[in-house]
């Protein structure tokens, strides 16, 4: 039964990842403008139009076109980016790091924050410090993380400057890794000079993700909490002697996890997805930024790429959730 | 120590809500060892909440309270927070009202009832496993060894409820609080679960304090009585006197025969009269304004 | 636990809040749409007019301010405060058509998924997995990039982002009224189905769709000043908030009232339309009440 509830929704996650193709495929293909000619030098003769038409693909037909590019994607051939003439992959993938780092610190910051919040709300509840909770993860949900990212412009590049604005990391440092992760490998090289220099540029960015987030499964987490905290197997905990501090972490907390489970993964999804902007924000050297780039620049191929990319970590992220939710849960489990 | 020849002690206890309402009004009452003690009343009553401050569980809202409760010879107002809650463990235990949330879903059954055992009595675990299995056999739960490494949800209520009650008796406090153990349960397996509490009762010398609102069960299961009414002790009595007697307060008559118990027993069922009530409530409004 | 019941109800207090959640958003908004309304006759000044002379002038209140600036100038000596009154114009337009937009199409598949079920609601929610599986700001941004800039382009990309909001809730709720008994007994009672809809069905799921509405309002808001930001939606000449925080978020360091004015009322108008939306939902919500 598990094997083929599993397989159902493998299948149902297939038919999804096509229509992302075709909608990513359909709406860069009628973009207007014609790429063709920005490439092409002044005084070029029609045969040269031809041939990069040609070479392109663009002289197919729509469908074929479509197969084509599906195939080639299929592979791992995004195509050539157009301003840069370099693959896609190879662009997306020196980006990606970038990105996958700055929304698993948000991840980080959010859960540490959230769960704090959470468990500190529930043990103080029904009092002040319960109420002062619920305004602060209010007003934090309210507000996107857009705008959290120009707060804390204001508050920690310009009032108390103490963190970098702008970019990834020092420009004047000298980086050498065999990877584009920054903050993981020099982690596991011990360059500290590094990590703090990466750290002090990424935590605001991270930051601004991590707010909302934090303030949603402080919310959730609280309320679960509460509920459990209720029950009987928590009084007869407290009854053998536990404090409540004890009883929130020890018996309450991982039943009251697994609703919140599924909210951190779907919202994480989404997380990723606000990446694109926060990064421009901060001239973070990531996907976003590029994607907003190629956008402007009108390099299709780059943003096909970057958009079915980001469409595919958003399904990903949402089936391994499902299953993790149905492997954590001992009753979905014997059912 | 030895003036004090009482299990439980309640004096003066009064428990309010940080907006004033009072839901304990001034209870004193006594458990001697071996006792079974019925509190009775409807519910809104205050009767869960008496076990709920003896064990130090009141909801959170309710955190006033001043009175005396001694446990077992401790006045636990005067024990400091972790002082108390040790005293507590060591000397009491509770039967809940719930067997389907008593137990954490994500945790096995022998997990939930062995550890608390070998941290309590610094039993080594496989002494406290040995108390359970016997225990388990006693409440007559086949497999007892199975049933350990079951999760709650595959065990039905009334099993959980038997699993409960061993757990309980296993500790062997001087002190079990039975907050409605049987309320949630389907009639016949009432009736199992009661001769099994009198049963695990009488074979440890344990004291009870059993709060119900059912003077069927009072009567099955209880050698003295206090009845409740909005947070104030109306009577206190043995059971034997007031199921005999006349001379009880009307209210408790009332309780009597308003039990279905009583109505099958050949006696006519009659609701609680509303002139018993609306006394009781006229002296509650005095009280209050 | 239902004694603790009677001690929680504080009605009149929940009443309050809602009410204060609505009156301040409501007062902030009227504002807003005040000044996107009367623009021409409150805005002290030209916003498009530059006066490379009176560039980057600081607020009224500090040194070196001239008066009649009284929020200062931006690089190219327009005055701020004019700016963000115009502003308001574009941010109350694209809002409220895009909302309006995306509240129609979204409700209109929502409920045709959510009553009609089968094929119907299979496709409709499959579409609706794939659009949800695109960031939303990447998404936009590349829309607009594919229709062109502009205040139309804008308009539009944010209804075809942003219908699956509405159709997610409309689908869920119209499902669970569906199943009610009223529905049964107006289709047993010979009502077209699709007469139903609109008459049993839809006031019932209108509620939902206020407060999502007013929820848009701010999501559109706030995209609009994102596209801005990337130079994707109007001019940089017209005063957007998005504009004015994308030059002030480059000249943060030596004229801070770019940045800090526009972003201020850009956070107080998303704010407000998220409390709002906030504020409808429980007040609609029978079971908070």
């Amino acid at each position: 039964m598990i094997i083929r509830s599993f397989l159902a929704r493998f299948f149902s996650t297939l038919v999804t990842l096509f229509g992302v193709a075709v909608v990513v495929f359909v709406l860069v293909r009628i973009a207007p403008g014609n790429p063709i000619a920005m490439m092409l030098p002044p005084g070029a003769t029609e045969e040269d139009v031809a041939r990069l038409r040609a070479l392109y693909g663009f002289d197919k037909t729509l469908i074929e076109q479509f197969f084509v590019w599906l195939g080639n994607v299929i592979y791992g051939d995004f195509g050539t980016s157009i301003t840069m003439r370099l693959p896609v992959s190879e662009l997306v993938l020196q980006r990606l790091p970038a990105t996958l780092e700055l929304s698993i610190m948000a991840l980080v910051i959010a859960l540490v924050l959230g769960g704090s919040l959470a468990v500190f709300g529930a043990r103080f509840r029904g009092r002040a410090q319960e109420v002062g909770v619920d305004i602060s993860t209010g007003a934090a949900l309210s507000v996107p993380d857009f705008l959290w990212g120009l707060l804390l412009i204001l508050a920690f590049g310009v009032a108390w400057p103490v963190l970098h604005i702008s970019g990834r990391v020092d420009p004047h440092m000298d980086v050498d890794l065999t990877t584009n992760f920054y903050f993981f490998e020099g982690l596991l090289l011990g360059d500290f000079a590094l990590v703090s220099s990466v750290l002090s540029h990424m935590l605001m960015p991270a930051l601004a993700l991590g707010l909302p987030l934090a303030a949603m499964i402080a919310q959730l987490l609280k309320q679960s909490l509460k509920e459990q905290l209720d029950q009987d197997y928590v009084n007869l905990a407290r009854v053998r002697g536990h404090g409540e501090t004890h009883v929130i972490l020890s018996e309450a907390l991982r039943n009251a996890a697994l609703p919140t489970l599924t909210l951190i993964g779907v919202q994480f999804a989404f997380l990723i997805g606000g990446t694109v902007i926060v990064e421009r924000l901060f001239a973070y050297e990531g996907l976003g930024n590029m994607a907003i780039d190629a956008v402007i620049n009108r390099d299709l191929p780059l943003i096909q790429g970057i958009v079915l990319l980001f469409a595919v970590l958003f399904i990903a992220i949402n089936l391994t959730v499902d299953l993790t939710y149905s492997l954590l849960n001992p009753k979905l489990r014997h059912d | 120590m030895t003036q004090n020849v009482f299990t439980l002690e309640i004096s003066g206890l009064n428990v309010s809500s940080h907006s004033g309402t009072r839901v304990l009004d001034n209870i004193s009452l006594q458990v001697e060892p071996g006792e079974v003690r019925a509190l009775v009343g409807e519910s809104g009553a205050g009767k869960s909440m008496i076990g709920r401050a003896v064990l130090g569980t009141l909801p959170p809202i309710l955190d006033k309270s001043s009175g005396h409760i001694i446990l077992n010879g401790k006045d636990l107002s005067l024990l400091s927070e972790r002082k108390r809650r040790e005293w507590v463990a060591h000397n009491a235990a509770l039967i809940p009202q719930d067997p389907l949330s008593a137990l954490n879903p994500v945790r096995r059954v022998g997990a939930q009832i062995i550890t608390p055992l070998v941290r309590i009595h610094s039993w080594s675990k496989r002494e406290a496993e040995d108390r359970c299995l016997s225990l388990l056999d006693q409440v007559k739960i086949r497999d007892p060894k199975r049933v350990l490494k079951s999760y709650p949800h595959e065990l039905s209520g009334g099993m959980r409820q038997r699993i409960l009650i061993a757990a309980a008796f296993a500790n062997r406090p001087p002190l079990i609080v039975a907050d409605e153990p049987t309320t949630a349960l389907d009639v016949t397996v009432q009736k199992e679960i009661l001769k099994i509490v009198r049963l695990l009762q009488e074979d440890t010398g344990t004291a009870v304090l059993f709060v119900t609102h059912d003077m069927g069960v009072v009567a099955q299961v209880s050698q003295t009585l206090t009845v409740l009414f909005g947070g104030r002790v109306l009577e206190d009595s043995k059971t034997h006197d007031v199921f005999t007697r006349d001379a009880s307060h009307p209210y408790t008559q009332a309780l009597i025969r308003s039990t279905p118990d009583y109505h099958s027993a050949g006696g006519k069922f009659v609701p609680v009269p509303d002139n018993v009530i609306a006394t009781l409530h006229a002296q509650m409004r005095e009280r209050l304004s | 636990m239902t004694e603790t019941q009677n001690i929680i109800s504080a009605p009149r207090q929940r009443h309050r809040a809602v009410n204060y959640r609505l009156w301040l958003p409501l007062t902030w908004l009227s504002l807003v749409f005040g000044a996107a309304i009367f623009a021409p006759w409150i805005a002290p000044l030209d916003p498009l007019a530059q006066d490379l002379l009176y560039e980057r002038l600081p607020p009224a209140w500090e040194q070196g301010a001239e008066p009649g600036y009284w929020l200062g100038t931006d690089g190219l000596g327009r005055d701020v405060l004019s700016r963000i009154i115009y502003g308001a114009r574009i941010a109350i337009v694209v809002s409220l058509i895009a909302a309006t937009a995306a509240a129609i199409f979204g409700s209109v598949l929502g409920l045709l998924a959510g009553f009609m079920g089968g094929w119907w609601d299979r496709v409709i929610s499959r579409i609706i997995d794939i659009w949800m599986a695109f960031p939303p700001v990447l998404f936009s941004v590349l829309l607009v990039a594919v229709m062109g800039t502009g205040l139309a382009s804008v308009i539009v990309a944010i209804a075809v982002i942003d219908w699956t909001r509405f159709a997610r809730v409309v689908r869920a709720e119209t499902l669970v009224q569906s199943q009610m008994d009223y529905v049964d007994s107006a289709l047993i009672g010979g009502a077209g189905r699709f007469k139903t809809l609109l008459q049993e069905v839809l006031p019932n799921v209108l509620p939902a769709i206020v407060a999502l509405f007013a929820l848009e309002m701010g999501i559109a808001v706030i995209v609009e000043a994102i596209l801005s930001f990337v130079n994707l939606s109007l001019s940089s000449d017209a005063p957007t908030w998005g504009g004015m925080i994308a030059e002030g978020r480059a000249t943060v360091h030596y004229a801070w009232w770019v940045l800090v004015f526009p972003l201020a009322v850009l956070f107080l108008t998303v704010l407000s339309f998220s409390q709002l939306g906030e504020g409808l939902k429980r007040q609609f919500d029978p079971v908070l009440q």
